[in-house]
């Protein structure tokens, strides 16, 4: 997928673990690995949201487009 | 939900226990002795005689075809059982799950193929003289009406095969 999620970035960039963040924008870890790993299918406006929250950050920060 | 299933648990149950007994007794009225006959007959029939065309032989493509209609009512009930398997997923919560989708799939090529196998008997039958052929009036048939009940599991197939990736897309939907 053309899509890159740079969320271990900006975690190590901003000293979070991945399970605050789950905890902080109120999804399982379960999922916050699906999204950390690439296979998520779709990212929810909402979820984006919280995560720029968290992260004090823009959604470009986190998402990239690497052409295939 | 679990109530609904149960009781067409019990349905299906009911549905399968019935077809079953009816085709057992119809086996039971079977005359399955004629094969005995038959055996006998082929023992000590004269070889110079057409095998085709002599009495005891259309005779006993009369009852292999027979059988032959008794096999495909079996292999129907074998294609109602999956009903059962169907309602087991379900119970269990896995809607869209490839068994599913795998078991309407089969359950429409045993009722499409039943329907043809039946027809192609039937005409074996008219064939050897037991009894008349007419297409348009087998057509009319109620068996034949398995056939858009085969393309409606088919349809119902591709249904849950788009209902599979919906509910992984939703699931992959952070």
């Amino acid at each position: 997928m053309p899509i890159v999620v740079n969320l271990d970035k900006m975690l190590v960039q901003r000293g979070m673990k991945s399970k605050e963040l789950a905890e902080f924008i109120g999804i399982t870890t379960a999922n916050m690995s699906i999204l950390k790993s690439g296979k998520a299918r779709a990212i929810r406006f909402s979820t984006l949201e919280a995560i720029c929250k968290a992260l004090d950050c823009q959604p470009s920060d986190i998402l990239e487009y690497v052409e295939d | 939900m679990k109530d609904n299933i149960n009781i067409l648990t019990i349905i299906t149950w009911a549905v399968l226990l019935v077809a079953v007994s009816v085709l057992l007794n119809d086996m039971r009225e079977f005359d399955f002795n004629q094969f005995e006959n038959f055996q006998n007959w082929a023992k000590t029939a004269d070889r110079n005689e057409s095998w085709f065309t002599s009495k005891n032989a259309i005779e006993w493509s009369y009852y292999a075809i027979t059988a032959g209609i008794f096999f495909w009512r079996g292999y129907l009930i074998y294609g109602f059982s999956y009903f059962l398997s169907i309602l087991k997923e379900v119970e269990t919560g896995k809607y869209f799950s490839d068994k599913n989708i795998k078991y309407f799939r089969k359950i429409g090529n045993i009722f499409i193929s039943y329907t043809i196998g039946i027809l192609v008997l039937r005409f074996l039958l008219a064939a050897i003289g037991e009894s008349t052929f007419n297409f348009i009036n087998e057509l009319k048939e109620e068996f034949t009406f398995l056939i858009p009940a085969g393309l409606a599991f088919y349809i119902l197939a591709e249904i849950f095969e788009k209902g599979k990736q919906a509910k992984e897309d939703n699931e992959l939907t952070i």
